[in-house]
């Protein structure tokens, strides 16, 4: 059977959203064909690789996805990204169907009114071109359509006002530790720890998937579907229509007249070129690939690379930079009941400081603390029931904390192609990235105090301080949405400015990062994006 | 309350941490049955599971017992004979836990001990991220927790049933 | 003798036939709430929904397709519709129903509607259920698609024959040397619950062995397992509150409901007051059983926690599915996060254990089978039990092919299941019978051969008549 060349719609890129894209296009009656570079593969491979990596491997992410040669993306230790900088942008993310949510927590904060106006309140930053009140229907799809349980209670909102819509679930329940914390956390700081939005099916099936169980695996991969992640959603597109073609490496975008796309074209695992045509374009690879499959299809149209007239493509680079501290108790708190992030205290990310530095969320990560601390624990050099009570002290009494700080968009912040090749000879991506002085001066003045406090009033017997910026691998602002083509690459519609066809809705397009993970603005923008692709097809 | 910024440390027990692999990727050795299956059952893999009970005084696994074993035998030149002698110094001490004779084995074959030690607790050969992997759903250390803390990937329980009273430091579960 | 001996026949046949009965408009209701009330109590315990509503359906209103071993047989629109239910259904029609199986325009009903048990209902409890029917359910007018069985099975006709050779269903009358629990407890077991319409043999004819009664059955792609007191292959083993709670609830340690036991837990037995479930369990206990088979054990008592995961773990998947254990690969990578590394279930019992399980000790491995491909969906209470599929839906855990589920049964079935004193399994799974189950169960020879039958029949007609016509010539002569 020949492989199918033409749909109304190509998406590129299979993972959350693309695929919420492709779903509302099918829903909509139109034809939809997408490309992914890497493979499909079960949810069982997934869960065995991560059983088969030793102890000490079984902390990174991406080592339960071996990628392949034609579709690499960064592992530990291997050079795909060339780094460069005062700070490294040395992000993971996975090119597999499915996407990075394979492997992401499910943790869905919402933006506030605020985070979107950081130009208007704090002349910083740029605004979002439309409001929280314009984005909320979205989040609100958005949060139907991932399964996203929550709290009810008004008091325990974020973004701290009433919603418009119930949350499809109620919260899933605190482990002990984590009501120890949350009451500790009120008593002697007077924060509030809040029950977290997350992607995950709390006390009931939802979506044709089973509820949580608490296996506590969420990071690097759900075993039962529980957590949303977008490979549960491929063959219901496929049952609706859509043709996926996986192991196809985008690499050109190719353009026509009126500045229009015409056609995507991919390399197989042969090595053999392939073509597609289409009427509307997705372009959904994350916000590092999708500018670096931009900047590869520059042609005479388009000196600049596709979408690029602004010259803004892979610049603002952004990430949500991270502190982790890890703390030594002198009573069990006992991480590991339930899913890996359950929580968060997200007060301190708003306030007027903004005008100075950035804000940052706390969170206790939940993992089971074994992985970290069985090694440590047998380094004592104790045996038997020493060593027994040893590992079962740390694993009670170590907590990791963390801090997500916001980052402005720095257009020196930058994606560009290098001049090494992939085994397929496309260019590997280099980014240059420095957290910045905004970020800096949050670290120093406000967010690490708060972390030492937060210490205290646990009752750390040792703090151990991390010496630098960790990524949360939230890649954004490298196809920066904005209201003037001068000085963006999208406009509210995640529409390229540059060609009536083409749509970049994703990480890439948000102009501010606050906070919270990215992933349901992401969503909510491919919802709004969906809806403007519909309308345009419709007219067209 | 002490602070501490992560330094160079050195590690007491070099061999079981080892480095970090540049690699990343998870390294196979290969169809298990093909080289731990000539071990089944031969004295050396009875003398080693011996010892490893007289190390560890809690039930183990002997399928991982026949990984652990296959694997320390191509590590350390002369594996029998240094069993043999590790488990002559508890016999010598009639000892019934491993608290009983520890202190006395020799420097020579120390590393030996901890490294079965930490084989059957962390379920590998070492901290290296290209460690061989002998088991990961028997690893002691996640015994000494199970009445709390989940295996990874394995259900605790039913949907959100996992809040209970949180459970005391000591004693250690059984197991 | 005429000369076409085959069209009289039809002719005659075509004259027997009843003339649809003219509906009589119903009598005023002689009803009050309490007779409301107990006509839907009745309507739970005879699980009129799980047949007559279609999922996201209104209620009652029908359009379920039933797989039998003959077709799919669509439930009819029982709301009292007045275009397109039984909204025009006298009392009498209403009886004729459920006593005889035969609907208000003369028509036979296929025993799919268990009329063969119903017709053990009292007066008194049709009556309630007519009331419910008329009054408290609400009318919803849109039609059902009409069940097309193959031929010859379509002739709706032929049931009256069936009807005279195996149905036989009257009132019962109280045993007076029993309890009235035991009473009430057969009463519920051979009327309202018809459980004998799943958990007893049918014969070739599809009819009920009354001589095998409730001792196991195939539904469908599922497994209607003995439900007789007998320890080895029913469930003698169970202790009385075992049993109530069973029916209660669907789960017991050693026993899950699923397929079609899942839903009559959900919409019958769940809502069944202590006191009616208690009598179900008093009167199948009390059922007389044969000599209990060689079997020592019973169905629930079989299997140990155990793995073998020392054969693949840290070797790769690939290597693992390629090896001597790819059923042990097979089962860590797709059953063992819920059920645990060595099949012992999560401590709280939710996820349930595999070994002393009745599934994996069963006298066949149908409902192993049917429960990977189909999986398990249970609301009782607040309680929402789910297990994923494995089959090709589009919310499959995992699409398994044939080969891979018979490879995962046979190694569940080694582990977990019974074994002989070599410590073989004593069931053995092949990709063919997972194919049969993924097709919806086992088909019934019974319309091939009845075409046969029918072809065979014409055929020798002809022939009689080709005989008739020669020899009549040759008289002529």
């Amino acid at each position: 059977m020949t492989q199918p060349t033409s749909a109304d719609v190509v998406i590129v890129g299979t993972g959350v959203v693309g695929v919420v894209v492709a779903e509302q296009l099918l829903d909509a009656g139109h034809s939809v064909l997408m490309l992914e570079a890497g493979p499909r593969v079960s949810r069982a491979e997934i869960v065995e690789n991560y059983r088969n990596l030793p102890l000490g491997l079984k902390g990174s992410a991406s080592s339960s996805y071996p990628p392949k040669p034609w579709a690499p993306h960064p592992m530990p230790g291997d050079d795909y990204l060339q780094l460069e900088g005062p700070d490294a942008y040395a992000q993971t993310y996975i090119r597999y169907a499915g996407g990075s949510t394979w492997h992401w927590a499910g943790t869905s904060w919402r933006l506030t009114p605020e985070d979107m106006r950081l130009n208007s309140l704090y002349g910083v930053g740029r605004d979002w071109v439309f409001d929280y009140d314009t984005l909320d229907p979205y989040y609100n799809m958005a949060e139907q359509k991932l399964g996203i349980c929550g709290p009810s209670d008004p008091a325990l909102q974020w973004p701290p006002r009433p919603r418009s819509a119930p949350y499809p679930m109620p919260p899933l329940p605190f482990s002990p530790g984590e009501e120890k914390f949350t009451r500790v956390m009120k008593e002697a700081l007077g924060y509030t720890n809040l029950p977290v939005s997350q992607a995950r099916n709390s006390g009931m099936p939802f979506d044709d998937r089973p509820a949580c169980c608490g296996n506590n695996n969420c990071v690097p991969v759900c075993p039962i579907g529980a957590k949303y992640d977008a490979a549960t959603a491929l063959n219901r597109l496929e049952a609706k229509g859509a043709v996926i073609l996986s192991n196809a490496v985008a690499h050109r975008i190719e353009t026509g007249d009126g500045n229009r796309i015409e056609a995507v074209h991919y390399l197989d695992p042969e090595r053999q070129e392939h073509r597609v045509t289409g009427k509307h374009f997705v372009i959904a690879c994350n916000a590092i690939e999708t500018p670096k499959l931009l900047l590869m299809s520059a042609d005479s149209r388009n000196p600049g690379g596709i979408a690029n007239s602004s010259d803004q493509v892979g610049r603002n680079m952004m990430d949500h930079p991270q502190l982790g501290l890890t703390l030594t108790l002198d009573e069990p708190y006992w991480l590991g009941q339930g899913p890996v992030v359950n929580s968060g205290i997200m007060e301190t990310s708003q306030g007027d400081f903004r005008a100075d530095h950035a804000g940052a969320y706390f969170r206790m990560n939940n993992f089971a603390r074994n992985r970290y601390e069985t090694f440590n624990a047998l380094a004592t050099g104790k045996v038997g029931r020493a060593l027994d009570e040893e590992i079962r002290r740390r694993v009670a009494c170590t907590v990791s904390i963390v801090a997500a700080h916001e980052i402005l968009p720095d257009a020196n912040n930058r994606l560009t192609l290098s001049a090494k090749k992939d085994w397929l000879g496309l260019p590997k991506p280099h980014v240059y990235y420095d957290v910045g002085d905004y970020t800096r001066r949050s670290a120093e003045t406000y967010s690490m105090p708060i972390a030492r406090r937060i210490a205290e009033a646990m009752g750390a017997v040792e703090v151990k301080e991390p010496s630098a910026f960790a990524q949360s691998k939230h890649l954004m602002g490298s196809t920066i949405m904005g209201d003037d083509p001068a000085t963006s690459v999208v406009d509210s519609d995640c529409r390229a400015f540059d060609h009536p066809n083409l749509f970049l809705p994703g990480g890439g397009a948000m102009p501010s990062t606050a906070c919270g993970n990215s992933t349901i603005t992401m969503v909510a923008l491919a919802f709004k994006a969906a809806e403007a692709l519909t309308d345009q097809a419709r007219g067209a | 309350m002490q602070h501490s910024s992560p330094s160079p440390g050195v590690s007491r027990r070099k061999l079981l941490l080892g480095g970090v692999s540049l690699l990343g990727y998870f390294t196979f050795a290969g169809p298990t049955l093909a080289w731990a299956r000539e071990f089944q059952g031969t004295p050396l893999h009875q003398r080693f599971m011996e010892l490893s009970g007289r190390l560890i005084n809690h039930r183990l696994d002997e399928g991982t017992g026949l990984r652990i074993a296959a694997f320390a035998a191509q590590k350390y030149a002369g594996l029998a004979g240094r069993v043999e002698r590790i488990i002559a110094i508890a016999d010598e001490r009639d000892a019934q836990e491993v608290e009983q004779f520890f202190d006395a084995i020799p420097e020579e074959d120390r590393e030996l001990a901890y490294w079965i030690i930490a084989a059957w607790y962390s379920g590998a050969s070492s901290g290296a991220s290209d460690a061989e992997q002998f088991t990961f759903e028997h690893a002691l250390t996640y015994q000494t927790t199970l009445d709390i803390v989940p295996i990874p990937t394995y259900a605790f329980s039913a949907p959100n049933g996992w809040a209970r009273a949180p459970a005391p430091l000591l004693p250690v579960p059984r197991f | 003798m005429t000369r076409r001996p085959f069209t009289r026949l039809l002719a005659t046949a075509c004259l027997a036939a009843p003339l649809p009965l003219l509906a009589a408009a119903p009598a005023a209701l002689d009803s009050d709430n309490e007779t409301l009330a107990r006509g839907a109590y009745l309507a739970t315990a005879s699980d009129c929904t799980a047949c007559h509503t279609a999922p996201g359906g209104q209620p009652m209103a029908g359009g379920l397709e039933i797989a039998s071993p003959l077709g799919a047989i669509i439930a009819t629109n029982i709301t009292p519709s007045k275009s397109h239910g039984i909204g025009d259904y006298s009392e009498a029609d209403f009886v004729r129903a459920l006593r005889e199986g035969i609907r208000a325009d003369g028509a036979n009903l296929y025993p799919a509607m268990p009329y063969t048990a119903y017709g053990h209902l009292s007066d008194a409890d049709i009556h309630a259920l007519y009331v419910y029917f008329m009054e408290g359910v609400a009318p919803v007018d849109t039609p059902t698609a009409e069940t097309a069985l193959p031929f010859p099975m379509n002739l709706r006709v032929a049931m009256k024959g069936w009807n005279l050779l195996f149905h036989d269903a009257e009132p019962l009358e109280d045993d007076p040397e029993r309890s009235a629990e035991w009473n009430r407890g057969r009463y519920l077991v051979e009327g309202p619950g018809h459980c004998s319409s799943c958990h007893t043999p049918r014969g070739f004819f599809m009819q009920e062995r009354d001589d095998q009664a409730l001792t196991g059955a195939q539904v469908g792609p599922w497994y209607a397992p003995d439900i007789t007191p007998d320890v080895a292959a029913g469930i003698g083993s169970w202790r009385h509150d075992e049993l109530v709670t069973y029916l209660r609830t669907g789960k017991l340690d050693q026993a899950q409901a699923a397929g079609s036991m899942a839903e009559a837990i959900e919409h019958s037995f769940q809502h069944l007051t202590e006191d009616d479930l208690g009598a179900i369990a008093t009167y199948l206990e009390a059922l007389p059983t044969a000599e209990s088979s060689s079997q020592a054990r019973s169905r629930f008592d079989h299997g140990e926690p155990g793995d073998e995961l020392a054969s693949f773990r840290g070797d790769g998947y690939a290597a693992g599915l390629s090896g001597d254990s790819r059923g042990a690969q097979l089962y860590s990578a797709n059953c063992s996060s819920c059920h645990q590394a060595d099949g012992s279930g999560t401590d709280d019992g939710y996820y349930p254990r595999l070994y002393q399980n009745g599934v994996l000790g069963d006298v066949n491995a149908t409902n192993l089978i049917a429960t990977i491909l189909y999986g398990v969906d249970r609301e009782v209470g607040d309680e929402h039990v789910f297990m994923p599929p494995f089959g090709e839906q589009p919310n499959a855990f995992n699409a398994l092919n044939n080969d891979d589920v018979a490879v995962l049964a046979n190694y569940l079935l080694a582990r977990f299941g019974e074994t002989d004193d070599d410590g073989h399994p004593i069931l053995q799974v092949s990709a063919d019978e997972v194919q049969e189950i993924r097709e919806g169960g086992p088909r019934s020879p019974l319309i091939l051969l009845a075409r046969i039958g029918l072809g065979v029949g014409v055929v020798v007609l002809a022939l009689l008549g080709l005989w008739l016509i020669r020899r009549r010539k040759a008289r002529r002569r």
